[in-house]
């Protein structure tokens, strides 16, 4: 048992000291609507945040889970955006300071320390007991593992310990996450750690690429956000084609790799009626017929899908000539409504240091051109759109691929060069 | 918290912004980047006028990517060096600092 | 601290390197991984072209943890994953090692510390979700609570495999909808035009700031009692709550008038059909701590419907693509409404234009 740990064989569910109870001689107050979320089989994070507070005795828990519950009764938050940042940085602290302190004193302040964990979320254990180690004394010990937008969320420190807590996280290799009209913190699958459709490095890319613009991670200056993520296939795992401006998905551009034996071995388990329904019916461009009792694909009609590579991983695999696809512009719903990335770099190579530079070049460009062209508070997408992808290719100087576009126009309306 | 300037009071909140934009003066100025920690010397004064000035025309504090350009146009430096100027200045960021100290809102908002 | 005071000189060093966190037979292995097999629920066997094999044992977890809890996980990972341990996107953690028989004894402690062990192929799998009322400054209800209630009822479909394909979810606690798409996602709806505090406004806004944000422009200068202020256009607004974002002073959240939405079908992955977004299927539902029953229950309607009809591969939204809306608000039990049809910006392109009738 680590020292602050816990024994082990207690529950993540409700089993610890103090919870629901509310006895005289706890420390906490009375929270009775969170409680309620103590029960049943899931994981509660209620119980987890109770049982730090009685061991440690922080005030800032007892007022934070006091607010919480304030905020359950009434349902509204309370929580208001500051400004607190570290030395020589202007963003990766999201402050949070409680509009009900005269109610609840013990939670006047909340913030956020973004921290940039390794690309796919890898974790020695003594990279994260430090990273423990650090946050208890200097914050709450509320860990959000991960954020929406990739970053480990050390949740709950006051604003005079931000400086030396990062200080002290800083020597230990982590530095803070984006926030703000900059680069944000990325994300990546488990990419070639693990996965056999891993078509480029992720892991790699990504340390280079938020190694290139930490700047402007912590210096943001940008019209609006911009964000990574790095999937190793299009399977993309990151969810990078809806939740990142920049979606790096790997991909390949030769036929994909057949074994027949694997694939009759498949056919001898589950049956040619399964083949036939669960895999060459549903390829979306018809691209594989049944042929002397296996399969054959034709690889100028594959678009790509993984959809045979998933229902088939030991039989096939992707091609030989692997890279990246760069699509651009995905966001959420914020005022233009749900934006998913469009295809601009149909296909790179992705192998050396060289074509890591070359693409970094190329999102330097992209950048700038969107430094001129957009306005404040617009994603890299809405630029694009309102602009016109034709402008937009101009700007960065590349050709038009008819692969961007799924059909060209269906309208006549446009002033042509001749 | 307020501060005492002169023997006036003014009301700040917790970042240390003003509460009434119309208490600024230069000499609240000066107290409020005492508490920042920024010695007021002829650039820093440059950066929180043109913070005024763009603020008193336009009703905002202009985007750190205008006082970055402006920056770089005025004193014949790229933006990256542009930018190692404003922090240089206002090591928290100019967009905090700056704006705190010229008496413009509080930045907002993380969407 | 002042700064003066201050030794330490920061390093931008960016994300943290992750070389010296992969596991050994990981980082021998790196991007020469043959195939996988899931040998049964929450468990993955990956085979390199080297032969090695490597076992990933993969959990549920809360997302909001503490220090106590990732100590928990430490013990687990040097107990049986030679120090080393992961998360998913999805708030997973996993544990691998190239010793089989490490997986039982792992699965049983992590069941014991109440870490459910699941979350793979055909389940339902942990929620994305946002960071609500313990930490956001503009939510509307707590992602939190209502996936921990969410869960406790998914329990077992994060267990098992039992869907067509994998289920994902997720939870955002404004209409900016943070958690992203998902296969089915729980948002907030706002339903009525921001509340505006002239008194605050102007000292706390910048008006032209917030004046832009909006996406109908339905925001106009007024002056109140003396003092430069905004209005809303109540006919104009779409209750989307970007001002809110931008001024704080246009409070959009409502205890009683922000409900919930439920929304189905997005999907980001390539494989068979393109990529997907989202249709609303349900709203108005109240948002009712601490538990939200409605929206638990409204969820599992449209799971069963799918479970039920789905056929293997198929994603939630390919399977509604089948068997037409009109089957799937029939076999949810759901009901289509008026506004269910876009009036926004591409509404054109979620009409019918074909002669394709459903009777």
């Amino acid at each position: 048992m680590q020292e602050g740990g816990r024994e082990a064989g207690s529950k993540a569910g409700c089993q610890c000291s103090g919870c629901g109870t509310n006895g005289e001689d706890t420390f906490l107050n009375p929270t009775p609507m969170l409680d309620e979320l103590e029960s049943g089989p899931w994981p509660s994070f209620v119980s987890g945040f109770k049982e730090l507070a009685e061991r440690t005795k922080k005030p800032m828990l007892r007022g934070v889970l006091d607010q919480l519950e304030y905020s359950y009764n009434t349902k509204m938050g309370y929580w208001k955006g500051g400004l607190v940042t570290v030395d020589g940085y202007g963003a990766g602290i999201i402050t949070r300071y409680s509009m009900i302190k005269d109610k609840i004193p013990e939670a006047a302040e909340f913030h956020t320390m973004r921290i940039q964990p390794a690309p796919g979320l890898h974790y020695t254990t003594e990279m994260l007991r430090e990273l423990c180690d650090i946050w208890e004394k200097y914050g709450s010990g509320i860990i959000t593992l991960h954020g929406q937008t990739g970053d480990i969320m050390l949740q709950g420190i006051e604003q005079d310990k931000v400086q030396e807590c990062f200080d002290e996280l800083n020597q230990r290799g982590w530095d803070l996450g984006g926030a703000g009209a900059g680069m944000r913190t990325g994300v990546s699958c488990i990419g070639p750690g693990r996965c056999e459709n891993a078509c480029y490095d992720n892991l790699k890319l990504h340390l280079n690429a938020l190694k290139h613009f930490s700047g402007q991670v912590h210096r943001p200056e940008w019209n609006y956000k911009l964000k990574f993520k790095f999937s190793g296939c299009p399977n993309d795992c990151t969810n990078a084609i809806m939740r990142s401006d920049l979606a790096v998905i790997g991909t390949w551009k030769d036929a994909i790799q057949v074994d027949q034996a694997e694939v009759k071995a498949w056919i001898d388990e589950k049956g040619v009626d399964a083949l036939v329904n669960e895999v060459i019916n549903n390829c979306p461009t018809k691209a594989i017929s049944l042929k002397d009792g296996g399969m054959e694909i034709e690889t100028r009609d594959c678009v790509r899908c993984m959809h045979c590579l998933n229902a088939m991983p030991k039989a096939l695999a992707p091609g030989k000539e692997r890279g990246i696809s760069l699509l651009m512009g995905g966001k959420n719903t914020l005022k233009v409504g749900v934006n998913m990335g469009s295809l601009i770099i149909p296909f790179m190579k992705m192998e050396s240091d060289e074509d890591i530079e070359e693409f970094l070049e190329l999102i330097e460009e992209i950048i700038d051109w969107w430094d001129d062209a957009g306005l404040d508070h617009e994603r890299i997408g809405e630029t694009i759109e309102r602009v016109g992808l034709k402008q937009f290719l101009e700007g960065i100087g590349r050709e038009p691929d008819i692969n961007m576009v799924s059909r060209p126009r269906d309208n006549p309306y446009f002033k042509a060069k001749y | 918290m307020p501060i005492e300037v002169n023997g006036a009071s003014y009301e700040t909140d917790e970042n240390g912004y003003l509460v009434n934009l119309e208490d600024w003066s230069e000499d609240v100025a000066l107290k409020l980047a005492e508490g920042e920690e920024v010695e007021m010397g002829e650039g820093e004064w440059e950066l929180v006028n043109f913070l005024r000035n763009y603020y008193e025309e336009f009703q905002i504090a202009p985007a750190v990517k205008v006082l970055t350009k402006a920056i770089a146009k005025e004193r014949g430096m790229d933006k990256k060096e542009a930018s190692e100027y404003l922090y240089g200045m206002f090591p928290k960021g100019p967009a905090l600092q700056a704006c705190k100290i010229a008496g413009l809102p509080k930045p907002t908002g993380c969407v | 601290m002042s700064s003066s005071e201050r030794t330490w000189k920061t390093i931008e060093s960016g994300p943290h390197t992750y070389e010296e966190a992969l596991h050994p037979v990981v980082r021998k292995n790196y991007g020469k991984w043959k195939y996988h097999e899931i040998p049964k629920p929450g468990v993955l066997k990956h085979v390199a072209q080297s032969g090695d094999a490597i076992y990933t044992v993969r959990a549920g977890t809360q997302r909001q943890d503490t220090v106590d809890m990732v100590r928990s996980l430490c013990d687990i990972a040097d107990k049986y994953a030679d120090g080393h341990l992961r998360f998913t996107v999805r708030n997973n953690v996993e544990f691998l090692t190239p010793r089989e028989e490490n997986v039982e004894p792992m699965i049983r402690e992590l069941e014991s510390m109440g870490y459910p062990v699941g979350g793979t192929g055909n389940c339902v799998s942990s929620v994305s979700h946002t960071q609500g009322w313990l930490h956001c400054d503009i939510p509307a209800t707590d992602a939190s609570g209502v996936v921990k209630s969410m869960m406790d009822s998914l329990y077992n479909e994060f267990k098992d495999m039992r869907m067509p394909n994998k289920v994902r979810l997720s939870t955002s606690c404004c209409s900016i909808n943070c958690g992203g798409q998902a296969d089915i996602a729980v948002v907030v709806k706002h339903t009525r035009p921001p509340r505006i505090n002239h008194d605050h406004l102007s000292q706390i806004c910048e008006l032209p700031k917030a004046v832009a944000r909006c996406p109908v422009a339905a925001i106009r200068p007024t002056v109140v009692n003396g003092q430069k202020t905004l209005m809303v256009d109540e006919k104009k607004c779409i209750c989307c709550g970007a001002c809110f974002g931008a001024c704080p002073a246009m409070e959009i959240n409502h205890p009683e008038h922000s409900k919930f939405a439920i929304w189905v079908g997005g999907k980001n992955s390539n494989a068979r059909t393109k990529p997907s977004t989202m249709s609303i299927v349900a709203h108005n539902l109240p948002n009712n701590p601490p538990r939200w029953p409605e929206v638990t229950e409204t969820i599992g309607r449209i799971l069963t419907a799918y479970q039920k009809g789905g056929r293997p591969w198929e994603r939630v939204g390919e399977w509604i693509n089948r068997i037409g809306w009109k089957r799937f608000f029939e076999e949810t039990g759901l009901v289509f409404d008026e506004d269910m049809i876009d009036s926004y910006r591409h509404a054109r392109t979620t009409f019918n234009q074909s002669a394709h009738v459903r009777f």
